[in-house]
Formats: C-alpha cells, structure tokens, sequence
C-alpha cells in the first residue's frame, strides 16, 4: 500500500520520531510504513489521518484499480 | 475503538520491560531452589520442596502475566515481531523436541533426553527469528 506520509512529515519538518511519538509507535514503524513494508492497521491509520488533519483516501493509496 | 494511551511507548515499554525482568529473575531463582534446595539446603523434606514448587508455579505464572503485558504494550510492527517470532520457535521447539525425545528409544543418544536443551532451542529460535524479522522491516 502506497502513502504520502514522508511527504506530509517533510511538509511539517518532522523527523520521524516526531512522528512516531504522535503516533505512540516506533521509529521503526514509521520507517516501515513509509517504506511501504508494512501496512498500518486501520486504527493506525485512522489516528496517522487525524494527526495530519486529513482523511485516510489523502494519505493512503490501496493501488487497487 | 481503543482510547489513546496516557503513557507513551516507551515509558510503557520501559515499565514492562522492568516487571518482566523483575518476574523472570524471581523465576529463576525460585526455579533454582527447586532444583538444588532439596539437596544442599533442606535435605530433601517433602513439605518444603512442594512449597517450593508452588512458590515457583505462582512466580511463574506472574511471569507469563508481566511477559503478555508487555507484549499488549508494543505498537503493532513489534508485536507482529514478537507474534512471528513466538510462532517459530514454537514450531520449532516442537518438531526438535518431538524427535529429541525419540533418539533414546530409538538408541541413537546414550543418556536420557533432558527438557532444558527444548528450553535452551526455544530461547534462541526465539532470538534469532526476532533479529530476522527486525532486519526485514528496518
């Protein structure tokens, strides 16, 4: 699943840590969902969406059709 | 949906990482009297050893109750982390120490199989299958 989430913390300045503590996970988890090996629960998500004040569909793309 | 958490990740893993500690040493030491109390400090009094072993169930089980707590603090990468690691070396744990168990009878080991080398694979199939997994998703 493809994401705009490295875009969004680099509009913002965060480093990812920033983000993870936002988000209540790991630096690791970040990196892992930027890089796109590892897709985020629909929770996760959800507060990751609510973080950045948009809606899911903005940041995460399912690439299917 | 679950509430957010007042606790950030790592002060929670940092908490449960020191229960867990505390538990599993106290496991280990209770483990340890079982096994050489009977002999060296109370010359093998029948009363005394089954306190010992209820002592060393009950610390066990608090182990177990501290190690699920910890693992329900993670953020869902490491308990997928752990979860795949926990389900290897299960699986590996059993085929070893099913066939482990059959080289006696089958007269391919002299000396009766012993159940801590099954803990002693557990351990590092654990380990190891932990480091692979955190590899893969760095």
């Amino acid at each position: 699943m493809k994401n705009r989430l490295k875009v969004l913390r680099a509009e913002r300045n965060w480093t990812q840590m920033d983000l993870a503590r936002a988000l209540d996970v790991s630096r690791q988890t970040v990196n892992a969902i930027e890089t796109g090996k590892f897709d985020p629960s629909l929770p996760l998500a959800f507060k990751a969406a609510r973080v950045f004040g948009l809606a899911i569909e903005q940041i995460f793309d399912d690439e299917q059709g | 949906m679950s509430q957010a958490p007042t606790e950030t990740l790592q002060q929670r893993y940092k908490t449960s990482i020191r229960k867990l500690t505390i538990w599993t040493m106290a496991w280990l030491i209770s483990l340890a009297l079982v096994a050489f109390g009977p002999a060296f400090i109370w010359d093998y009094q029948t009363t005394v050893s089954v306190v010992a072993i209820v002592v060393n169930l009950l610390v066990g089980v608090q182990m177990i109750i501290a190690n699920k707590r910890h693992l329900d603090g993670m953020d869902e990468l490491q308990r997928k982390l752990h979860m795949n690691a926990m389900a290897i070396s299960l699986g590996v744990s059993m085929v070893s120490g099913a066939v482990y168990g059959l080289l006696e009878p089958v007269r391919l080991l002299e000396q009766t199989p012993s159940p801590s080398n099954i803990l002693f694979v557990m351990g590092i199939s654990y380990l190891v299958s932990l480091v692979i997994g955190s590899r893969k998703y760095q």
